[in-house]
C-alpha cells in the first residue's frame, strides 16, 4: 500500500466491457472507512410480457461524465463524511442478468454510504444522458426513466 | 455554426448522429428546434419529449434565449434511461 494521503476520490467510468463488482468496490475501500455500500443495476429478462433478448446502452459520454461528477459533488455536500465514490456504467450491448451500472460509496459509518448510494442511483436516473434500448424478438423499445422530467409518461 | 448531436430515438429519426448547422447567434430554443426540424421533419413527432443540452447544460424547448458561439455543441436529448 502506498502512503499517499487518503484523499477523497471519485472514480467514474463508462465502458463497454463487463463490469466487475470486485473492481468497483475495491476502488472505494479505505482504512478510514468501516462501510462500503454497493448498488448493482442488472438487466431484467422481461417487460410487459415481452421477452427481453438484451439491452443496448448509448451515452452522450462527455456530458454523462460531467453530470456524474456533479452527483459526486452533491453527495459530498450532503454527506461530508463520504470518502470515495465509484460509478461504473456499461455502454453497448448488455446481456440479461449482467450489470449495467455499479455504484460504490465508502464512509466511516454505514448510514452515510447507504444513503449516498441511494441518492446516486436515483439522481443518475433523473439527470445523466444515457439511453437504454430493450431488444425483444421482433421489435425494440427506447426506455424512459420515470425520474426523467421531460418524458411524457401519460402517453 | 454549431455542432448538433443526435442520440437514441432522435438519431434514428434524423438518420445521423451529428452535423454542423448554421443558425443565428441569438435564437430562442424553440426557434432552434424549428430550424432543426426543417432539416429533419421526422423529428417533429418527438417535440414534446425532448430537451436540448447546450454546451452540456439542459435547456427546455421554449422561450429561453440562447447566445451561441461558433463550434458550440447542441445535443437533442430524448427521455433518458440510464442506470
Amino acid at each position: 500500500m502506498d502512503e499517499c494521503e487518503d484523499v477523497p476520490k471519485d472514480f467514474i467510468k463508462l465502458k463497454s466491457e463487463k463490469l466487475s463488482v470486485d473492481e468497483v468496490s475495491e476502488l472505494v475501500i479505505s482504512p478510514y472507512c468501516g462501510a462500503v455500500s454497493v448498488f448493482i443495476g442488472t438487466t431484467r429478462n422481461n417487460f410487459e410480457g415481452k421477452k427481453v433478448i438484451h439491452l443496448e446502452y448509448e451515452a452522450y459520454t462527455s456530458m454523462a461524465e460531467t453530470e456524474i461528477k456533479k452527483i459526486c459533488r452533491d453527495v459530498r455536500q450532503k454527506w461530508p463524511s463520504v470518502k470515495h465514490i465509484a460509478v461504473h456504467h456499461r455502454l453497448g450491448v448488455v446481456p440479461i442478468t449482467e450489470a449495467s451500472v455499479i455504484i460504490a460509496v465508502s464512509s466511516p459509518h454505514r448510514a452515510e454510504s447507504l444513503e449516498a448510494v441511494t441518492y446516486c442511483i436515483n439522481t443518475l436516473k433523473a439527470s445523466v444522458p444515457i439511453w437504454k434500448k430493450e431488444i425483444y424478438k421482433d421489435e425494440y423499445s427506447w426506455k424512459e426513466n420515470k425520474e426523467c422530467f421531460w418524458a411524457n409518461s401519460e402517453k | 455554426q454549431v455542432s448538433v448531436l443526435y442520440f437514441a430515438r432522435s438519431a434514428e429519426l434524423a438518420g445521423l448522429r451529428s452535423e454542423t448547422l448554421s443558425v443565428p447567434r441569438e435564437i430562442t430554443s424553440l426557434q432552434l428546434w424549428e430550424e432543426i426540424v426543417k432539416v429533419h421533419p421526422r423529428l417533429a413527432v418527438i417535440q414534446d419529449q425532448v430537451v436540448f443540452a447546450v454546451r452540456q447544460e439542459y435547456v427546455l424547448i421554449g422561450d429561453q434565449l440562447l447566445v451561441l458561439q461558433p463550434g458550440d455543441e447542441v445535443a437533442i436529448i430524448p427521455p433518458i434511461s440510464g442506470g
